[in-house]
């Protein structure tokens, strides 16, 4: 229980530092509550808390969140990801990511274990309608009946059709585990090695595991699936909607009958740029590689602020042909002069000038369609140019501009300063 | 894990983690251009600074072409441009600062004649020509007429007008503008809108006498 308290107490004071310290970290407060049932067992509910924080710098972002969930009067960490990623410039629309993560999952109080997983991808943008990616990777699940690492390989495209974005995927699972000698029918297998009770990794003493290792006998086997899953996502004016649905390919053996489909959806209705009212519910496959089990579930919360679209779970697009809704600049504390955008429905806002050398700054997004950055400016006059989704450098609107001298336009900022 | 996947995945860890290196933002920011355009481009910042202009505006200019991928003769021609532009505009304006330099060199650049800033010349100490050269870039970049456009802030100045009103009149006419309006009658309309004008008329040609529109 220390452990829980700890990280929430951490995540929750990085999410209520000032936003003015460092204008590259986002952060969002998510409470709610969740309902949640397994096969053949009661529904049960719970408060929970979700705190995150996320750093994004031109091609690193770092990001962390948690949750915990308030259950019979105790607190109770539901799961933990760290999570790096690495991305590479966009290169004749082709782009490199390496991504990083290391988690800590629970289902319940009595079924837990961590994993550490890289993967990299190759995604290929076509420019304003969508793009394709391929990847693979490695994970390696501790505490748990899985004897080897977990191999990923998989793809996918996406497209944007007006205010939505759909996404396909394809991703192959491939792993050695300790299982009993019996499928999940029932019928007897043939095991390639035969074990006795299954030799699970106890280093910790002081956790719980998911694995109960059979009495009788147990095999250490070759598991393969495939998942394939179609999301959507569609957000007009304050409402976002998201909705996933998918199938998993395998045999008996390595796919129980719960989760061979499932679909969920979520809805998102604004109430500002930093509130939201959340709900969403629907069915979640079981991870095979970590034990957890398939789940339904239902959620009802807010949402305070927000951060962008996680980059693993749809490419960038480039240049999309969005216009920027507004473009301020004003006076911050210590000389700093704080930028501010609003444009909803891009992953990136950039801006680069003179006070930059002509090198591209990432603003962080704030709200739902906020972005935000403070950097120092010296009073006088600035050219600015601004992209959004990696597109390209137009003049920001609202602001004065003029003939680049290149075939494009640059804004100017006029900041004030003691005469 | 087969061996195939281990190659596949060292493989993709390489160019993911390669990458970013072999095209991170070299040190040197003059690196990308090739070696003669960048003597050239060394050779006019030195001649500013000699001169007494404001060097970091060229390099900042070449910096700005080099991120706009701009090939590098014309990134010369660039900079060479804004140095004779300098030269003009610390001729017409006298003693102002860095900043304004820079912005007068600018609207020379986009048509305006040098000895049409004149009005300009030698601010009264606690004002800057900032704001007025900005807003003036910008009405000739919206296609207002170039001599309306100069005689609206010229006059605007003369009558001792506030870096707000300058701003003013931007979003004013950068409304009518997206409204519709005709650009050079967006301008007639807001210039209007400052107390005791009726409108403008174009800017004389230099050296003759100019008289206030009532």
């Amino acid at each position: 229980m220390t452990e829980a308290k700890f990280a929430i107490v951490v995540l929750t004071t990085a999410l209520l530092t000032p936003s003015g310290i460092t204008a590259q970290i986002a952060s969002r407060l998510e409470a709610g509550a969740v309902v949640t049932g397994r096969d053949g067992e009661l529904p049960s509910s719970a408060l929970q808390v979700a705190p995150g924080i996320r750093f994004d710098r031109p091609h690193i972002a770092l990001s962390a969140r948690g949750s915990a969930w308030l259950s019979e009067q105790q607190w109770q960490v539901a799961d933990g990801i760290v999570s790096g990623t690495f991305t590479a410039p966009t290169v004749y629309g082709v782009r490199a990511e390496l991504l990083s993560n290391a988690s800590r999952a629970f289902s319940d109080q009595s079924l837990g274990n961590d994993q550490v997983d890289v993967q990299t991808r190759i995604n290929v943008l076509f420019k304003h309608r969508g793009g394709i990616w391929v990847g693979g990777g490695v994970a390696r699940p501790w505490r748990v009946a899985v004897v080897s690492s977990v191999d990923v390989t998989g793809g996918g495209a996406w497209t944007r059709v007006g205010d939505a974005m759909m996404s396909g995927t394809f991703t192959n699972f491939s792993f050695t585990k300790i299982a009993p000698g019996r499928d999940t029918a029932g019928a007897s297998l043939s095991c390639a090695t035969t074990t006795g009770p299954a030799p699970v990794d106890r280093s910790d003493a002081g956790a719980v595991f998911a694995t109960q290792p059979a009495a009788s006998l147990t095999c250490s086997r070759q598991s393969r699936f495939s998942d394939l899953e179609g999301a959507i996502h569609w957000e007009h004016g304050r409402l976002e909607l998201n909705a996933q649905s998918g199938y998993r390919f395998g045999s008996a053996y390595d796919v129980d009958s719960g989760s061979r489909r499932w679909s969920a959806a979520a809805a998102t209705l604004w109430l500002n740029d930093r509130v939201a009212f959340v709900t969403g519910g629907g069915r979640q496959p079981a991870n095979a590689a970590r034990g957890i089990p398939a789940r339904s579930y239902g959620q009802v919360g807010m949402m305070l602020a927000a951060w962008p679209m996680p980059k693993a779970t749809v490419a960038v697009a480039p240049a999309r042909a969005v216009l920027v809704r507004s473009f301020d600049v004003r006076a911050a504390a210590d000389g700093m002069q704080k930028i501010t955008v609003r444009i909803g429905g891009v992953e990136t806002v950039d801006v680069m000038g003179d006070f930059s050398d002509w090198s591209p700054l990432t603003l962080v997004r704030r709200g739902r369609d906020l972005w935000e950055l403070s950097i120092p400016l010296s009073p006088g006059q600035h050219q600015i140019n601004i992209r959004v989704d990696e597109g390209n450098w137009t003049a920001p609107p609202g602001v004065p501009t003029m003939r680049d001298g290149f075939n494009g336009e640059v804004g100017l900022i006029v900041v004030a300063g003691d005469r | 894990m087969t061996r195939f996947s281990r190659f596949l995945l060292g493989g993709m860890c390489g160019v993911a983690l390669c990458a970013p290196g072999l095209v991170a933002q070299d040190p040197d920011p003059f690196a990308k251009l090739d070696p003669n355009s960048r003597f050239a481009v060394e050779a006019i910042i030195d001649s500013a600074q000699v001169a007494g202009l404001p060097w970091r505006n060229l390099r900042s200019r070449a910096l700005e072409a080099i991120a706009k991928k701009v090939d590098s003769r014309r990134i010369v021609a660039a900079v060479r441009t804004r140095f004779t532009t300098l030269k003009e505009a610390r001729a017409a304006l006298g003693s102002v600062g860095d900043g304004e330099l820079g912005a007068a060199a600018a609207v020379i650049e986009v048509g305006v004649k040098p000895e049409q800033l004149t009005a300009l010349r030698n601010p009264p100490r606690g004002r800057s020509p900032l704001a007025a050269l900005t807003v003036l870039g910008d009405l000739i970049t919206r296609e207002v007429p170039r001599d309306e456009a100069i005689s609206a802030i010229t006059k605007l100045w003369q009558e001792g007008r506030t870096d707000a009103d300058f701003m003013g009149l931007f979003h004013g006419v950068e409304s009518d503008i997206l409204q519709g309006l005709n650009p050079g009658a967006a301008l007639q309309n807001r210039i209007r809108e400052f107390p005791g004008r009726a409108g403008i008329k174009p800017a004389p040609p230099a050296g003759e006498p100019e008289t206030l529109s009532p």
